[in-house]
């Protein structure tokens, strides 16, 4: 880590309202392929009181202190991040397991990241479900907000919810990730599709990640997806991760209907 | 004949995608705005009560709530009678 650029530093929340829509699975992907890239890159785990990101990057054996003990001052916080085993460019601020959400603040939270902005070009918040203190503390020093949903109509109502509050918080970039879509069920008439879901929400789409078998294998592991160059997750999570970076990345053609498609692509290439 | 069953397949297929659609639409339309199905109906029957003080309605009111992005406003459409 540097301390040369502050300089462009974004903070994102990655947010959904319902619980279990791929929130943790995104930030560690798209993290991970920051840090491959080059990026210097932080996660915070802001999930007090049941924690799950450093067992998505099978980092939890090397967890020794924790966010809540950096904002009491039992530590600091260099001592509490836990570099990752192997992106060089990667590090974990781990969330407390044993104590809850309300232990600490928005004004805390912000602080640290203000800490945290010199050294890392993207500072990833992994916001817990619901909509009280948790969320308020994970949005509070966002700059930039994800919402991740489900083509499903309670993840849906969920993240209208969360677009609404995001809103009212001021919050100008606020975009739209899709998970676990299955386009044979799309056109069989039995799922939502891209366009249905972007009609309701009306924001702007940053990325589609399909269902996939692989992304359960790789949780098992403790490994990240995007090492496994053969999963459509995969492909997915790092297609987000260059649009982040600022990529002119077209979404697959997914091939449900090809004026729509052009119109996405329009979009990006702006 | 097959087509024809493939058309009747497909339009039972279509159902829970469609269902979902218009569940979404109704349900968003009233978390936006705070409101419920029973509001709109008291606010449809005192909206027509002050409306008849003054003319003479013809048909059926409708009170709904539409979307423009993410703003939402309330769509009030009563027929008048003509002379
Ligand atoms: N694209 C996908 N394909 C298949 N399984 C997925 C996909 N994305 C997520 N999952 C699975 O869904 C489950 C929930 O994912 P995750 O923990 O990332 O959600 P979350 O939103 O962070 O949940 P919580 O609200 O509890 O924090 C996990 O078991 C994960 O493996
Ligand atoms: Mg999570």
């Amino acid at each position: 880590m540097n301390n040369s650029e502050n300089n462009g530093s974004q903070v994102i929340v990655v947010t959904s309202g319902k619980g279990g829509v791929g929130k943790t699975t995104t930030v560690a992907n798209v993290s991970c392929a920051l840090a491959r890239m080059g990026y210097k890159v932080a996660v915070m785990d802001l999930d007090i009181g049941l924690k799950k990101l450093d067992l998505i990057l099978g980092l939890e054996n090397r967890v020794i202190y924790d966010i809540v003990q950096v904002i009491e001052g039992e530590c600091t916080l260099k001592q509490a991040l836990v570099k990752d085993k192997r992106f060089n460019h990667l590090y974990m601020l781990p969330a407390a397991q044993t104590r809850n959400k309300d232990d600490i603040t928005p004004e805390q939270v912000k602080a640290l990241c203000d800490e945290m902005r010199k050294d890392f070009h993207f500072i990833f918040i992994d916001c817990p479900a619901g909509i009280e203190q948790g969320f308020r503390n994970a949005i509070s020093a966002a700059d930039k907000a994800i919402v991740v949903t489900n083509p499903e109509v309670s993840a849906v109502r969920d993240a209208d919810r969360i677009i609404g509050m995001l809103e009212s918080a001021q919050f100008k970039d606020i975009k739209l990730i899709i998970n676990r879509i299955r386009m044979d069920m799309v056109k069989s008439g039995n799922m939502l599709s891209i366009e249905d879901l972007l009609e309701h929400l009306c924001i702007e789409l940053l990325g589609v990640v399909p269902e996939d078998k692989n992304v359960v294998v790789s949780t098992n592991k403790g490994e990240p997806i995007i090492l496994n160059e053969k999963s459509a997750a995969a492909i997915a999570f790092n297609n987000i991760a260059r649009r982040i970076a600022g990529e002119k990345v077209e979404i697959p053609d997914f091939s449900e209907n090809s004026s729509f498609w052009s119109r996405i692509k329009t979009l990006f290439s702006r | 004949m097959i087509d024809f069953l493939k058309k009747i397949y497909a339009r039972e297929n279509s159902s829970s995608r469609d269902k979902a659609n218009e569940r979404l639409r109704i349900v968003l339309a009233h978390d936006r705005t705070g409101t419920s199905t029973h509001l709109i109906e008291v606010l449809k029957e005192e909206i027509i009560e002050v409306i008849k003080k003054h003319v003479e309605i013809d048909g059926t009111p409708e009170v709904t709530i539409v979307h423009e992005g993410r703003q939402s406003a309330l769509d009030i459409n009563i027929p008048l009678k003509g002379r």
